[in-house]
């Protein structure tokens, strides 16, 4: 026979507040906070890889500097996400110089040494050259013989830091 | 008369709790913030130098006048392996047609003893050029721009015993011949 439960005895039915235990969730926030503070950069992003190339990857530790913005993706050529000249059509062609992309480049270096002479901005023909990696070495010598000759001479060449 | 504290046995204390709200509400605030300003990928450049003298033709810079004494250290990729050429020793096997440092045994270009190689030349080369740091790299036309990367990268440092040295950082690209 089961006991009656008891009637004068106060039964703990109402446990008060249900308290969730936070401590796990403040350790695992504390260690992503710490991770994400170090990674944080004040700079933010110079450059925007365009989505349509991958860079290659190199050991090198220089971190990157504004510059007019020329891409060399697999198909085409493009100065300041402004699409210029197939690639098909200048392996194609024999000469060191692009002209399409001359004419474009001097007209921006033209825009540059206007705005030098008017608001003092120095125009120092600084280009970064982002590249797929699988294009081959005689585009990017045209590409680059063409900054030469547009007055812009000081190239870089956009890569991806290799960590570790 | 002051009560008697009652002899049955008293609650003992509640574990006392920190209010964890404030600094939850912290997290959640901080946590998206630095997430959507994190950079992943880490975006380097490589500076290129102009070759030494500007419009200088293809004859001049294979064939450096005595007079100036300079290193000339020319890198040349091809399907092949590495051609290394300089003012102070031509480095070629007795074959003039083999590279001066042949595929690796997989077939892929050996750039680990292209860096050795540029380390002997460069210890070589330490007191007697002014030109210590430069080097030209040319490639055949097909040769692929990842490729010409990895080359840089062995031709600028080279790590012996977990120390860095560094060799010939200038690089500068030539057209050469091959058009």
């Amino acid at each position: 026979m089961a006991f009656i439960p008891s009637r004068i005895k106060k039964h703990d039915t109402n446990p008060g507040k249900v308290r969730l235990n936070l401590t796990s969730m403040m350790d695992m926030f504390t260690i992503i906070l710490v991770f994400l503070l170090k990674t944080y950069s004040t700079q933010g992003l110079l450059i925007h890889p365009s989505d349509k190339l991958t860079l290659p990857s190199s050991s090198i530790e220089k971190s990157p500097e504004v510059g007019l913005d020329l891409i060399v993706s697999k198909k085409s050529i493009a100065v300041n996400h402004e699409e210029v000249e197939q690639v098909s059509d200048i392996l194609n062609h024999d000469g060191l110089i692009i002209d399409e992309l001359l004419n474009k480049l001097q007209i921006y270096a033209r825009e540059a040494k206007r705005m030098e002479e008017q608001y003092g901005t120095k125009f120092s023909g600084k280009v970064t050259i982002q590249a797929d990696k699988e294009i081959p070495y005689k585009l990017l010598i045209k590409v680059m013989a063409t900054c030469g000759q547009a007055e812009y001479p000081n190239m870089r060449l956009v890569v991806y830091k290799k960590e570790g | 008369m002051a009560f008697k504290p009652s002899e049955r046995s008293s609650r003992t204390a509640e574990d006392v709790e920190l209010n964890m709200t404030p600094v939850m509400n912290l997290m959640v605030v901080l946590i998206p913030l630095l997430l959507s300003s994190a950079v992943f990928v880490k975006i380097g450049v490589i500076d290129l130098n102009l070759p030494p003298a500007v419009g200088a033709n293809v004859s001049q810079l294979e064939a450096p006048k005595e007079s100036e004494k300079k290193l000339d250290l020319a890198v040349s990729i091809t399907d092949n392996g590495f051609y290394i050429s300089s003012s102070i020793e031509i480095v070629r096997t007795a074959d003039r047609s083999t590279p001066s440092i042949p595929l690796a045994n997989d077939g892929s270009l050996n750039y680990s003893a292209l860096s050795e190689k540029l380390y002997e030349i460069k210890q070589k080369a330490l007191d007697q050029f002014p030109d210590v740091d430069r080097i030209v790299i040319q490639a055949e036309p097909d040769i692929h721009y990842q490729v010409l990367v990895n080359t840089m990268d062995a031709a600028r440092e080279i790590t012996i015993d977990s120390q860095k040295f560094v060799l010939f950082p200038e690089v500068s690209l030539a057209a050469g011949v091959i058009f």
